[in-house]
């Protein structure tokens, strides 16, 4: 992580368009400093270089004052890969089927809801879909904050086991069962609504200290 | 095939797995003992509307484990989830004597069926804890198992409710799994 300093070092006007949109250091203090330990004193305008090194590696190296949920504790990155560079995704088989999509970034927000509906399209050969939150960095890459998946051939085999779905009442249809083996915060139950099959899922997310994810689902069968 | 819709954002990623059906007549135990293959406890069930599926890791193969409702009237929708499945589960309440018949020809029907011609056939004559419940032999017998022809297929006997006779049956599976069936 790179840190500049408003007195020392030359900012580009880049840089200040940028830490003016994130909300300057009111904003930014109020995540990096949300959780200060009660009399911990921050380093006075007088203070030794070393204190302020300590105080800054705290603060943002070792995210020791962020709400302790935001705080990043597993750095292997190994199989995730950056919100768009191609070159990070692994070199499976499954790679021309892979496809990607993404929700806008959510600033200055602990608690992000989306309400976004993305679109993915389902090859043939399907395997689990692979959620991972990011939190944006604006100089360094983006800190991965969690990871889930899902399995989506409850979903899709049971569309397509029903058919035609518009000529059925709504139902609840089946059930995916939360177990030690999936990211399930409880048991998943998908429904057919007004002709459409859609599924709500609470995820735990993984490689994380804490955090959920709540989506829906819905399975568009396309003509033959 | 078609499209998935989702409100946040996701990528797509492979790995396979045994798909296993837990079929029988309603009221067999087929949910307790879908609930105790993945937690090994009983918990009461509700018959099922559609479905449950769960996976379940056991001696070293991911079992995706799909537990079919088994009332009269869902029971046509069997024929759906047929495709790409290795394994079934067939579950007989074997104090239920008087509808071992209907049983029986559910259980025939099955295996006529062209989608399921390459699946292992793994029986459990469950309820052995109720009084007046018929041994496993009796079931093959009452089952017509003699007439499986060109499949692999074994029947034990269960207790859901005690524990007792599943994970027997697993190993079978897992085995003959292992080994090439299915």
């Amino acid at each position: 992580m790179g840190v500049l300093s408003v007195s020392l070092d030359k900012w580009s006007d880049e840089e200040i368009d940028s830490m003016i949109e994130v909300g300057g250091n009111n904003a930014a203090n109020a995540v990096y400093e949300a959780f200060l330990p009660e009399g911990y004193s921050k380093p006075s305008p007088d203070a030794g270089n070393e204190e302020r090194v300590k105080f800054i590696r705290s603060k943002y190296e070792l995210q020791e004052f962020l709400k302790p949920g935001l705080r990043i504790l597993s750095t292997n990155s190994g199989k995730t890969f950056q919100s768009d560079s191609k070159e990070a995704l692994d070199g499976s088989n499954s790679l021309s089927h892979r496809n990607k999509v993404q929700t806008t970034v959510k600033k200055s927000d602990l608690n992000p809801v989306w309400n976004e509906e993305l679109m993915l399209s389902v090859p043939d050969e399907y395997g689990s879909v692979k959620l991972s939150v990011y939190d944006e960095d604006t100089f360094s890459a983006h800190d991965i904050m969690g990871e889930a998946e899902i399995d989506i051939q409850p979903l899709i085999t049971s569309a397509m086991a029903l058919g035609d779905v518009e000529s059925f009442e709504s139902m609840q249809i089946g059930k995916w069962l939360k177990s030690d083996d999936n990211a399930l915060r409880n048991d998943s139950i998908i429904n057919l609504v007004d002709g459409k099959v859609k599924q709500d899922v609470l995820l735990k997310l993984q490689n994380v200290e804490c955090g959920e994810l709540e989506l829906e689902l819905e399975w568009i069968p396309l003509d033959p | 095939m078609g499209i998935v819709f989702t409100r946040l954002f996701s990528s797509l990623f492979g790995n396979r797995e045994a798909r296993i059906l837990v079929l029988g007549l309603d009221n067999a135990g087929k949910t307790t003992i879908l609930y105790r293959m993945q937690m090994g406890e009983v918990v009461s069930t509700i018959p099922t509307i559609g479905f449950n599926v769960e996976t379940v890791q056991y001696n070293n193969i991911k079992f995706q484990v799909w537990d079919l409702g088994g009332q009269t009237s869902i029971r046509p929708y069997w024929r759906c989830y047929f495709p790409n499945t290795q394994a079934i589960i067939y579950v007989v309440d074997s104090s239920d004597t008087d509808r071992l018949v209907i049983a029986k020809d559910e259980f025939h029907a099955i295996l006529e069926e062209e989608e399921l011609k390459g699946a292992v056939v793994l029986l459990f004559a469950n309820k052995q804890d109720l009084p007046g419940a018929l041994d496993d032999a009796s079931v093959t017998e009452a089952l017509e198992l003699h007439k499986i022809k060109s499949r692999q297929w074994a029947i034990f006997k269960t207790s859901a409710i005690k524990g007792e006779g599943i994970f027997e049956g697993l190993d079978w599976l897992s085995n003959t799994l292992k080994s090439g069936g299915g």
